[in-house]
C-alpha cells in the first residue's frame, strides 16, 4: 500500500513523538509498504500558532498515497481523503493546561480565541478522520472529555525490541530519559538520599536545549557529600548500542515523570531488558503498563518511598530478576507489537 | 550551527533537486553542523493549490534552527531571519515557460492572476533573504531578467567522488543517464553508423516512458548496430557506474538545452575521462571546453562519430583532456568545502 505519514516537529529536539512516527514509517516499509514520510516544523509559540495551524490546513495531500496516517497536531489537520489518526497529544494549552501554571496563551480575550480556534480546528480534524487511534488511556480519557470522541488506544511498540538483552543484574538503576524539570531525574537523586544500601543510579539522557541550569542542579545534587560518589551522570544523547549494554546490566530502571500521557519509551525498553521499573503514582502513561509489586514499583513520588524501592530491589535480586521477566510478560498481555500496530492502522 | 535544509517534497516522487537536498543536508553533518532536511508539500492541480501551497509555505515557521538554506519555489517562501537560498530553479511556467507548450498554467484570467501572484511573491520575499545563492549561470540570469535580483552562483558537487578512478583508456565510449529523448542516446546510437574506429557505444539508464527505449532499440536493429552498441536499460549502481567509466575511453553527454552541467560530466571528469558534448546541450558548455577537457560538435550523427574517432585516434590526447576536465573541476570551485563555506557564512 502507498502510505503517507506525516508529523510536526521541532527541530533537533527527538523525542517520543518524533520517534513513534519514524519507527511506524521504518516498520510500514520493513512489511513492503511505500511509504513517504513528511515531518513539518512547527513552533509552540503563542502569537505563531494560529498562522502555523493554518498552514497545515492548507497542506493538500488528496491523490498522493492511498491514505495519510497522520501522528502529532497540527499535522491532523492536512488534507487528505482517506486519513487515520493516531493522536499523541492536544496542544495542551489549549486543553488540559488551560488554567494551570503552564498555560502558555494569555488569559485576554485574544488568548481565549486562539484556545477555540485550536479546539473547532481538532473537531474539524477529528469530523473527518476515518479512524482515530491514541497513545495510551490517559489520551483516550482526554478526548473524551474534551472532543466527546471514542479514539481507540494504540499502544506504541519499540521498532527493534529483539536488540535488549539481559546479562547481569547489576547494582544499579537506571534512569534513561531527556534531561529536563518534569522528567524529575532530581526527585530519583532524592530518593538516593534515603536508601540505606549501596545501591547506585545512573542518569543518562541529552539534556534539553536551554536545560543548562537544571544540569547544574542536577550535578550539584548527585555531588551530595551523603551520596558517596553513588549517583553519576551521562548527559548527552545516548548511542542505541550503549543503552542497550546499560540496560543489559541494571539492576532495574527508574521512570517519574510528571504526568507523563503515555508509558514512554524508556519503560518498555527496560522490561525488554527483563528489568522492573519504578514509577511514581502521579507519572500518568506509565501507570497503564507498570502494576505496583508486580512488574515494578508504583510508589509516591516522595524520595523516602522512591529510596525504600531501590533499596529493596538491591536486597532481594531474585524479587528484581521475577519483576522484570514479568515485565517482559506484560508486554505481550497489553499487545504492544509491530504486527498489531501495522494491522490495525491499515486495516 | 544548527541547519534546517528546506525543499518541496511531492510525496513518492524523487529526481535531481531531491538528491542534491539529501546530499547537502549529509555534507552539512560531515562539516560538524546539525542539520535536517523539512520537506514540504507541494501541490499544483488544480492551479489554484499553487497559491494555497505558497501561502502555506509562508505561515510555517521552523523554531530551534540557526540557519535555513531553501531550495526551491514555494518552500522558499518559509520565513526565517538567518535564510540563503540555493535556488534550483524558480516556478519556470511562470517565467520562462510561460506562453511556451510547457507553460502548465491555464491561458484563463485566473491562470494570469496565478501567474502575477507568483511574480509579484518572488518579488516580495526573494528580497528578504541574506543572500541567494544559484545552481546556475542560467538559473542566476533568469532571476536578474525577470525579477531584476541579483545572485551567485554556486556548483553543485558530487556526493562523492572518491570511488571514481582511471583504469586506462578502453575501446568504447560511455553515456550514462536516464534514457529519454531530451537526453538524446538516440542520436549517439545513430552516430556509430559512422564511426571508423572500432570503438563501441555503452549506454546506461532506464527509460522514462517504453517508447523511448523502443525507438533506440529500432535504430540498433535497422543500421545492425548490435556489436557496437550495448544498452543497459535500468538502474545501476554508483560501483557499476565507477566501473564503467574506469575503462572508458570517453564519455558521451549530449543533452538537449540543459539548465545545469550535469553530475555525469563531473563523474568523467572524476575518472578523467574526456566528454564529448553538442554546442546546443546548454549548461555543459561551462565544464567542456573543446579540444582542451573535450569535444563540443553540433548535434549531427556525423560529427559525434568524428570525434568518437578523434579520441580514438590519440588515447594519450584523451588522457591529457580527461587530466584537464579533473583539474578544470577544480578551478571553478566545484566542492563541497566551497559550498558549505558559502551557504553557512
Amino acid at each position: 500500500m502507498k502510505v503517507v505519514v506525516a508529523t510536526s516537529i521541532s527541530p533537533f529536539i527527538d523525542g517520543g513523538a518524533t520517534q513513534i512516527a519514524s519507527w511506524l514509517t521504518q516498520a510500514l516499509r520493513e512489511a513492503g509498504h511505500e511509504v513517504d514520510f513528511f515531518q513539518l516544523p512547527f513552533s509552540p509559540l503563542y502569537s505563531e500558532v494560529l498562522d502555523q495551524t493554518l498552514a497545515f490546513r492548507l497542506i493538500d495531500l488528496s491523490d498522493r498515497g492511498e491514505r495519510l496516517i497522520a501522528i502529532r497536531t497540527p499535522s491532523h489537520l492536512l488534507r487528505h481523503p482517506f486519513k487515520i489518526l493516531w493522536f499523541i497529544h492536544h496542544h495542551r494549552t489549549a486543553y488540559d493546561l488551560w488554567g494551570t501554571r503552564y498555560q502558555d496563551f494569555p488569559n485576554t480575550p485574544e488568548g481565549i480565541c486562539y484556545r477555540d480556534a485550536i479546539r473547532r480546528a481538532d473537531a474539524a480534524a477529528f469530523g473527518e478522520a476515518r479512524r482515530i487511534f491514541c497513545n495510551s488511556g490517559v489520551m483516550a480519557a482526554r478526548i473524551k472529555k474534551f472532543n466527546g470522541v471514542d479514539a481507540e488506544v494504540l499502544y506504541p511498540p519499540l521498532l527493534r525490541p529483539e536488540v535488549f538483552r539481559q546479562d547481569n543484574c547489576g547494582d544499579y538503576i537506571l534512569y534513561v530519559s531527556r534531561l529536563t524539570h518534569h522528567k524529575r531525574q532530581w526527585l530519583a537523586i532524592q530518593g538516593m538520599l534515603h536508601t540505606k544500601t549501596q545501591v547506585r543510579l545512573i542518569i543518562a539522557g541529552q539534556p534539553d536545549p536551554d536545560s543548562r541550569v537544571y544540569l547544574r542542579e542536577l550535578e550539584t545534587l548527585a555531588q551530595s557529600k551523603e551520596l558517596g560518589g553513588r549517583v553519576s551522570i551521562i548527559p548527552r544523547w545516548i548511542p542505541e548500542q550503549e543503552k542497550i549494554d546499560l540496560l543489559a546490566n541494571c539492576l532495574a530502571s527508574i521512570y517519574i515523570p510528571l504526568d507523563e500521557d503515555s508509558y514512554g519509551y524508556p519503560s518498555l525498553e527496560a522490561h525488554h531488558a527483563g528489568k522492573a521499573v519504578i514509577t511514581a503514582t502521579d507519572s500518568g502513561g506509565t501507570l497503564e503498563l507498570i502494576r505496583d509489586r508486580e512488574n515494578g514499583f508504583v510508589v509516591p513520588p516522595d524520595p523516602e518511598a522512591i529510596g525504600r524501592a531501590m533499596d529493596e530491589l538491591y536486597r532481594d535480586r531474585n524479587l528484581a530478576r521475577t519483576m522484570g521477566e514479568r515485565g517482559r510478560r506484560r508486554i505481550g498481555e497489553l499487545g504492544i507489537s509491530n504486527e498489531k500496530m501495522l494491522q490495525k492502522l491499515l486495516s | 550551527m544548527k541547519v534546517a535544509v528546506v525543499n518541496n517534497g511531492v510525496p513518492f516522487v524523487k529526481g535531481g533537486a531531491e538528491y542534491l537536498a539529501d546530499s547537502l543536508t549529509r555534507k552539512l553533518e560531515e562539516f560538524g553542523h546539525q542539520a535536517i532536511l523539512v520537506r514540504i508539500p507541494f501541490a499544483w492541480e488544480p492551479p489554484n493549490k499553487i497559491v494555497e501551497s505558497m501561502l502555506a509555505c509562508r505561515l510555517l515557521r521552523i523554531p530551534n534552527v540557526d540557519r535555513v538554506i531553501a531550495l526551491k519555489f514555494p518552500a522558499y517562501y518559509i520565513p526565517h531571519p538567518e535564510k540563503v537560498l540555493w535556488l534550483l530553479h524558480q516556478f519556470r511556467q511562470a517565467y520562462d515557460l510561460w506562453g511556451t507548450p510547457f507553460q502548465g498554467l491555464p491561458n484563463s484570467p485566473e491562470g494570469l492572476a496565478i501567474r502575477e501572484a507568483i511574480i509579484k511573491t518572488d518579488n516580495t520575499y526573494l528580497t528578504q533573504v541574506r543572500k541567494i545563492y544559484t545552481n546556475s549561470e542560467v538559473t542566476s540570469k533568469r532571476l536578474m531578467t525577470f525579477n531584476g535580483i541579483d545572485s551567485t552562483v554556486l556548483y553543485p558537487p558530487l556526493l562523492e567522488t572518491t570511488h571514481f578512478t582511471c583504469d586506462g583508456y578502453g575501446d568504447y565510449v560511455y553515456f550514462p543517464s536516464r534514457i529519454t529523448q531530451s537526453k538524446r542516446q538516440h542520436l549517439a546510437v545513430e552516430s556509430m553508423r559512422y564511426v571508423r574506429s572500432n570503438t563501441r557505444l555503452i549506454v546506461s539508464g532506464k527509460e522514462e516512458a517504453p517508447e523511448d527505449l523502443v525507438r533506440i532499440e529500432k535504430l540498433i536493429k535497422d543500421h545492425r548496430l548490435a556489436a557496437r552498441v550495448t544498452i543497459i536499460n535500468r538502474f545501476i549502481s554508483e560501483k557499476e557506474k565507477s566501473d564503467l567509466f574506469s575503462k572508458a575511453l570517453g564519455c558521451v553527454y549530449i543533452p538537449y538545452d540543459e539548465d545545469s552541467y550535469g553530475y555525469v560530466t563531473l563523474e568523467s571528469y572524476h575518472a578523467r575521462k574526456p566528454v564529448i558534448t553538442c554546442d546546443d546541450s546548454g549548461g555543459t558548455s561551462l565544464v567542456v571546453k573543446d579540444g582542451m577537457t573535450g569535444f563540443i560538435v553540433p548535434p549531427q550523427a556525423e560529427a559525434l562519430a568524428d570525434a568518437i574517432d578523434r579520441l580514438a585516434a590519440d588515447r594519450r590526447k584523451a588522457q591529457i583532456m580527461g587530466e584537464a576536465g579533473y583539474d578544470l573541476v577544480g578551478q571553478l570551485r566545484i566542492s563541497w568545502d566551497h559550498v558549505i563555506a558559502n551557504l553557512t557564512a
